[in-house]
C-alpha cells in the first residue's frame, strides 16, 4: 500500500493545523462546525475540504494537541467533539511566532521591487 | 508516548476505523441538512454534499495514514527479511538451527528449574513453612509447641509400615503417625470427613484413622460413604473418620493411612529418645527464622538439662521448608544453568559471526543503500530485524527442542526431582524463551548492523568491492567471536570432564559387599502374633531354613540393607574404660542379622570369626564391629575379646563381647563417609520392637519366579504378612549413583553440544578468513610461496586463535569450577589431568578445523584467484 500524504497545495504545511488550534480555542467543536466556521470567518477564503481535515485532525490527535470525544450537537446529532489541551495551546502559540515571521519575511520580499 | 500510542491505534484498528467512518458520514449529513435549510432540494443537496466531500475513501485513507505510518514500514521491513531468508535458505537454517540448540536447552533446563525451584510449595502460605531438620520425638515435639512463641502451628509425622488385611493379599501401607498440628500446619483439609480432633490426640485415644485418596480409590473403591467404616491395620480395627484430597502429600514422607501417634505406636509415643519424627512448623506472621531459631536454641538448654540421657549433646536447626526440600539440588541445577547459559552464548557467537559474514558479503548493497540517502538508523533497523526475526524462528524451533529434552529430563529425573513433578511448559517457560530469542536477536544483531552502517560509503565505493585488505575490524571482531567460543566451550569441557571424573571415582567406589545377583525384600512381624522376641526368632529361624533349602539359594536377613539410608543408632559404653557423661557416649549404626549375613554380601571377614548357629539365645552375647568402629574406638587396642554394652540398658548390663571385625559397608549412599557399625544376632536381641527385617537372597537366578517362590515360602508360614519392597541390590546401587549419573549425563551433553558449536564456528570463521584471503594468497603464490609457506600462513592463525582461546578458557575455567565443588566426588575442582586432558583436546579441534580451510588455500590457482577478483 503506497503513502499518501495530502495536504491541499493551497495550504502551507501546517497551516491547517495552526487554524484548527485556534478555532479550538474559541470552544470544543466538531470536523464539520471546525470547517464551516473557517470558511465563514474567512469569507469563503479558505475553503477546507474533508480529504485534508481529517487527515490533520488525526495528526493533532496522535500529537495530543487535541482530544476527540463523543457527544451529541445543538440538533442533538451524534459527533466527535475535539478539545484543544494544554500542549495543544503552547503548539498554537509556538506556530503563530513561526507564521508570523513568514508572513513578514514574504511581505518583505514581495514589497521590495 | 509515540510509539506506545501507535501500538494502540494499531490494536485498535478497526474501532478507530468505525470512529472515521462514522465521523465522515455525519459531517456530510450536517452538509446536506444545511444544504436543505437554504432550500436546495433534497436529492440535490445530497449530491452536493457528496461532491463538497470529495472523494470518502481518499480521505480515509489518508487520516489513516497518519497513525499507520510507523507500522507499515515495519512489516515492509520484515517482509523483506523474510524474502531474504528465503534467498538463502542455508544460511537461513544455519542460523536458525545454532539458536534453536541454544535456546531449546536452556529452556529445557529453565522449566525445570521453574518447575523445581521457582513454583511455590503446594501448602497453605507457603512461605511461613520451616522445618527442625533434625527428627524429635513426641515428648520433644508437644514441649515446643506448646513453649515457642515464634510458631503458630507445628507437629510431628513417623512413617511406620502396618499391614493391612482387607484385599485380596496381605499388603504393608504406610501409615503417617503425626500427632495434632501436623496436618494444620500444612492446611490440609479432608475431601469427605474430618481431621484427627487434639482430643483423639491422646494416650488412649480412639482408633481413628484418616486415608489418602489413592488408598480410598485402590482399597475403598472410591466409595463416597466411607466415612465411618472399618478398616484393620496392623491387626487393630480403626474407624475411617476422613479422607484426603489427591494434591494432598506431607513433603517428603509417602503415606497412605494417617493415625495418631499415641494410638498407632503408643510404646514410642510415650518415650523422649525415640527421635523418629520428621517436625514441621509455621512462623507466627512477621516472626523472622532467626527469631524462631534463637527461641529454639533455648529450648535446646533447658531440655539438656532437664534431660541429660536423652537430650544432651541435640540442637536443632531450622530451615525453610522450601530449602530443605530444593537445597539439595539446587547447586546442581544452578550449575546446569550456568552451562546451558554458556552454550547460549557459544550458540550466539556462531550467530552473530554468521550474521557478519553475511553483512560483508551484502556490503556492496548496504553501500548502495546508504549512497542513495538510507539513513544509518533505518539500515540498522533493517538488520536487526532481520536477526531478530532469525532469532525469534530460532526460538520457536527451540520450543520443540525443549519440549523434546524436557521429556527426556523427566525421564533420567533422579529420585531428589521426583516428587516435584510440576514440571511442565508454562507462560513463565514461554515468556523465557521470547525474552531470550528477541535479547539475542537484537543484541548479537546489533554489532553486524553497526559495522555495516558505520561504512564510510566512499571508502567503500572506492574500494569497489575489492577486499582484500577491508574490514579489518570486521576481522578482528570475527576472531575475538572465536576466541570466546573456544574459551567458553572450555569451561564447559571442564566441567564435565570434572564431573565424569567424580562419577568414575563414585562408580568404582567399593560398597563393601557384592551387589551382583542379590535380591532383598522388606519383612515386618505384626506386633499382636510376633510381640515377644522367642516368636520372631523362631519365625526367622524357620523361614531362613525353608529358603536356604530352595536349590540355587542363599538367604540371611539384616535389619536395615545397605545403601537403603536406614539405621538405628545406639550410644555404647565400653567395658574397663573410664566412664563418659550420661548422653556423651560414642554412637554407632545397630544393624541385626540373621544366617550367614556375611557370607550372602559377600562382606569380608578382617578379623575374628563370623557368627554361628550356636550364637543364639541363652548363649553369651556376641558382636562383630566394622573397621570404622576400630578405628575410631580401638585404636590401640585389639577390639576382639572386648565387651561392650548399649548405653541406654537399664537393668542388668548385657555385656557383649566383640568376636570379629568385617570391612565396611556403605550404608546411606555410596558418596557418603561410613560410619562405625555393631552387627549383633537378631536371636540375642533384647529389643522387641525390632520385628522388621529385609531378607537378602543370593541366587544364581534371581528371576520373577523365585520372588513368587519366596513369597509362597513366606505365606506358608504366616499368611497374614506383607513382603514389600522387592528390590535388585544393583538398583540400590543404581539409585545411589543417579543424581551424580544425572549431572553428569547433562553437564557432557551440554559440553559435547558447546564443542561442536564451537567446532564449527571455527571451521566456518577459518574458512571465511581464508577464502577472504584468497586473492593475497593467489599473489603470494605467485610471487613463489611454496604450498607449505601457505599452509603456515592459514595455521599460524588457528594457533593463534587456540592459544588465545585455550588460555583464556583456563583462566575462566579455575575462576568457575569452585562453584560446583559441592556436586563433585572426590575431584578437585582444578584437578590438572581433566584441564591438560581438555586442553589438549581443544587444541586438536581447532587445528583440525583449520586444516580444512588450510588444505583448500594451498591449492588456489594463483592466476584464478586474480582473474576471480
Amino acid at each position: 500500500m503506497g503513502l499518501i500524504r495530502s495536504t491541499e497545495p493551497d495550504f502551507l504545511p501546517g497551516t491547517l493545523e495552526m487554524l484548527i488550534l485556534q478555532t479550538l480555542k474559541r470552544g470544543a467543536n466538531h470536523g464539520y462546525g471546525i470547517a464551516q466556521h473557517i470558511q465563514q470567518i474567512s469569507n469563503d477564503a479558505l475553503k477546507i475540504g474533508e480529504g485534508s481535515l481529517y487527515p490533520a485532525l488525526q495528526r493533532l490527535l496522535m500529537n495530543d494537541y487535541v482530544v476527540g470525544e463523543w457527544g451529541f450537537s445543538e440538533n442533538n446529532r451524534r459527533a466527535r467533539f475535539y478539545k484543544i489541551t494544554a500542549a495543544g495551546r503552547k503548539q498554537l502559540a509556538q506556530e503563530r511566532r513561526n507564521f508570523d515571521a513568514l508572513l513578514a519575511g514574504i511581505a518583505r520580499v514581495m514589497e521590495t521591487p | 508516548m509515540m510509539l506506545w500510542k501507535r501500538i494502540r491505534y494499531l490494536l485498535n484498528r478497526e474501532a478507530l476505523d468505525r470512529d472515521l467512518q462514522e465521523e465522515m458520514r455525519i459531517h456530510r449529513e450536517m452538509a446536506e441538512e444545511k444544504l436543505n435549510q437554504l432550500g436546495t432540494p433534497k436529492e440535490e443537496a445530497h449530491y452536493a454534499a457528496m461532491r463538497a466531500f470529495g472523494n470518502a475513501t481518499f480521505a480515509q485513507e489518508a487520516s489513516r495514514a497518519e497513525w499507520a505510518f510507523f507500522f507499515e514500514s515495519l512489516v515492509q521491513d520484515i517482509g523483506f527479511g523474510v524474502r531474504m531468508l528465503r534467498k538463502s535458505p542455508g544460511f537461513a537454517t544455519v542460523a536458525i538451527l545454532t539458536l534453536a540448540l541454544g535456546i531449546g536447552a536452556n529452556t529445557a533446563i529453565f522449566s525445570v528449574i521453574n518447575g523445581v525451584l521457582l513454583s511455590p510449595l503446594p501448602y497453605k502460605s507457603p512461605e511461613q513453612l520451616v522445618v527442625i531438620k533434625e527428627n524429635d520425638s513426641l515428648p520433644n515435639v508437644m514441649d515446643i509447641q506448646r513453649q515457642v512463641r515464634a510458631f503458630s502451628q507445628g507437629g510431628g509425622i513417623n512413617v511406620d509400615r502396618m499391614d493391612y488385611t482387607g484385599g485380596s493379599e496381605p499388603v504393608q501401607v504406610r501409615v503417617g503417625q503425626i500427632n495434632a498440628g501436623f496436618l494444620e500446619t500444612l492446611g490440609a483439609q479432608p475431601t469427605l470427613g474430618r481431621i484427627i480432633s487434639p482430643q483423639e490426640d491422646a494416650q488412649g485415644g480412639p482408633r481413628v484413622a484418616m486415608v489418602s485418596n489413592h488408598f480410598w480409590q485402590n482399597y475403598l473403591g472410591s466409595d463416597p460413604h466411607t466415612v465411618g467404616n472399618t478398616i484393620h491395620l496392623g491387626g487393630n480395627s480403626y474407624t475411617v473418620i476422613g479422607v484426603m484430597p489427591a494434591s494432598f502429600a506431607p513433603p517428603v514422607e509417602h503415606a497412605d493411612v494417617f493415625v495418631s501417634l499415641w494410638v498407632g505406636d503408643p510404646g514410642a509415643a510415650v518415650q523422649r529418645d525415640v527421635h523418629f519424627m520428621h517436625t514441621y512448623w509455621r512462623l507466627k506472621t512477621g516472626v523472622t527464622l532467626a527469631q524462631a531459631q534463637a527461641e529454639l536454641a533455648a529450648i535446646d538448654r533447658r531440655l539438656a538439662e532437664q534431660y541429660p540421657a536423652e537430650e544432651k549433646e541435640r540442637t536443632r536447626q531450622l530451615v525453610s521448608l522450601h530449602e530443605w526440600l530444593v537445597g539439595d539440588v539446587r547447586p546442581a541445577l544452578l550449575v546446569l544453568f550456568g552451562a546451558v547459559g554458556l552454550v547460549l552464548l557459544i550458540a550466539c557467537a556462531n550467530f552473530a559471526s554468521l550474521l557478519m559474514v553475511r553483512a560483508s558479503a551484502g556490503r556492496q548493497e548496504l553501500v548502495i543503500r546508504a549512497a542513495l540517502g538510507a539513513g544509518r538508523g533505518r539500515l540498522i533497523r533493517k538488520a536487526l530485524t532481520e536477526s531478530v526475526l532469525l532469532s525469534v524462528l530460532g526460538g520457536g524451533a527451540g520450543l520443540l527442542f525443549a519440549q523434546w529434552g524436557t521429556s527426556m529430563l523427566l525421564a533420567l529425573k533422579p529420585e531428589q526431582l521426583a516428587r516435584l513433578s510440576g514440571i511442565h511448559m508454562d507462560t513463565r517457560v514461554l515468556l523465557f524463551v521470547l525474552v531470550v530469542s528477541v535479547l539475542t536477536g537484537i543484541l548479537f544483531g546489533m554489532a553486524p548492523g553497526w559495522i555495516a552502517a558505520r561504512a564510510d560509503v566512499a571508502e567503500a565505493l572506492k574500494e569497489g568491492g575489492r577486499s582484500a585488505t577491508a574490514s579489518t575490524m570486521g576481522h578482528r571482531i570475527r576472531e575475538i567471536l572465536v576466541i570466546s567460543e573456544l574459551a567458553v566451550a572450555l569451561v564447559l569441557l571442564v566441567g564435565a570432564g570434572l564431573l565424569i571424573k567424580g562419577f568414575s571415582r563414585l562408580r568404582s567406589m567399593n560398597p563393601g559387599f557384592n551387589s551382583a545377583n542379590v535380591v532383598t525384600m522388606y519383612l515386618q512381624l505384626p506386633p499382636m502374633r510376633y510381640g515377644e522376641i522367642p516368636k520372631q526368632t523362631q519365625f526367622r529361624r524357620e523361614l531362613l531354613a525353608r529358603l536356604n533349602s530352595l536349590p540355587g539359594v542363599q538367604a540371611a536377613m539384616v535389619s536395615d540393607i545397605p545403601l537403603g539410608g536406614n539405621y538405628v543408632g545406639h550410644r555404647f559404653v565400653v567395658d574397663g574404660r573410664a566412664p563418659v557423661a550420661v548422653g556423651s557416649e560414642p554412637l554407632v549404626q545397630t544393624l541385626s542379622v540373621m544366617g550367614d549375613y556375611f557370607d550372602v554380601m559377600e562382606i569380608p571377614l578382617r578379623a575374628g570369626r563370623e557368627f554361628t548357629r550356636l550364637d543364639r539365645e541363652a548363649q553369651p552375647l556376641v558382636a562383630i564391629v566394622n573397621e570404622e568402629t576400630v578405628r575410631q574406638f580401638f585404636q590401640h587396642e585389639d577390639p576382639i575379646g572386648v565387651r561392650i554394652r548399649w548405653a541406654g540398658d537399664t537393668g542388668l548390663p548385657r555385656w557383649m563381647t566383640v568376636i570379629g571385625v568385617v570391612a565396611d559397608v556403605k550404608q546411606s549412599g555410596l558418596n557418603q563417609p561410613t560410619d562405625p557399625a555393631v552387627y549383633t544376632p537378631f536371636s540375642q536381641s533384647g529389643e522387641r520392637w525390632r520385628r522388621f527385617m529385609t531378607l537378602t537372597i543370593r541366587a544364581r537366578d534371581a528371576s520373577p519366579a523365585l520372588v513368587e517362590e519366596v513369597k509362597t515360602q513366606i505365606w506358608s508360614l504366616d499368611g497374614q504378612i506383607p513382603v514389600g519392597d522387592v528390590r535388585a541390590m544393583d538398583e540400590l546401587i543404581a539409585v545411589s549413583l543417579a543424581q551424580q549419573r544425572f549431572n553428569m549425563l547433562l553437564l557432557g551433553l551440554f559440553a559435547a553440544l558447546a564443542l561442536i558449536l564451537a567446532a564449527v564456528g571455527i571451521y566456518g570463521a577459518m574458512a571465511y578468513a581464508a577464502n577472504q584471503r584468497t586473492y593475497e594468497i593467489g599473489i603470494r603464490t605467485a610471487l613463489g610461496a611454496q604450498r607449505s609457506d601457505v599452509l603456515r600462513l592459514v595455521m599460524r592463525d588457528g594457533a593463534r586463535i587456540a592459544v588465545f582461546g585455550i588460555g583464556s578458557g583456563i583462566a575462566g575455567a579455575l575462576a568457575l569450577t569452585h562453584l560446583m565443588a559441592s556436586l563433585l566426588f572426590e575431584v578437585k575442582p582444578t584437578d590438572p589431568t581433566t584441564f591438560a586432558g581438555v586442553a589438549i583436546l581443544l587444541a586438536f579441534v581447532v587445528l583440525a578445523a583449520c586444516y580444512v580451510p588450510a588444505r583448500r588455500a594451498m591449492r588456489v590457482d594463483p592466476m584464478i584467484a586474480l582473474r576471480y577478483e
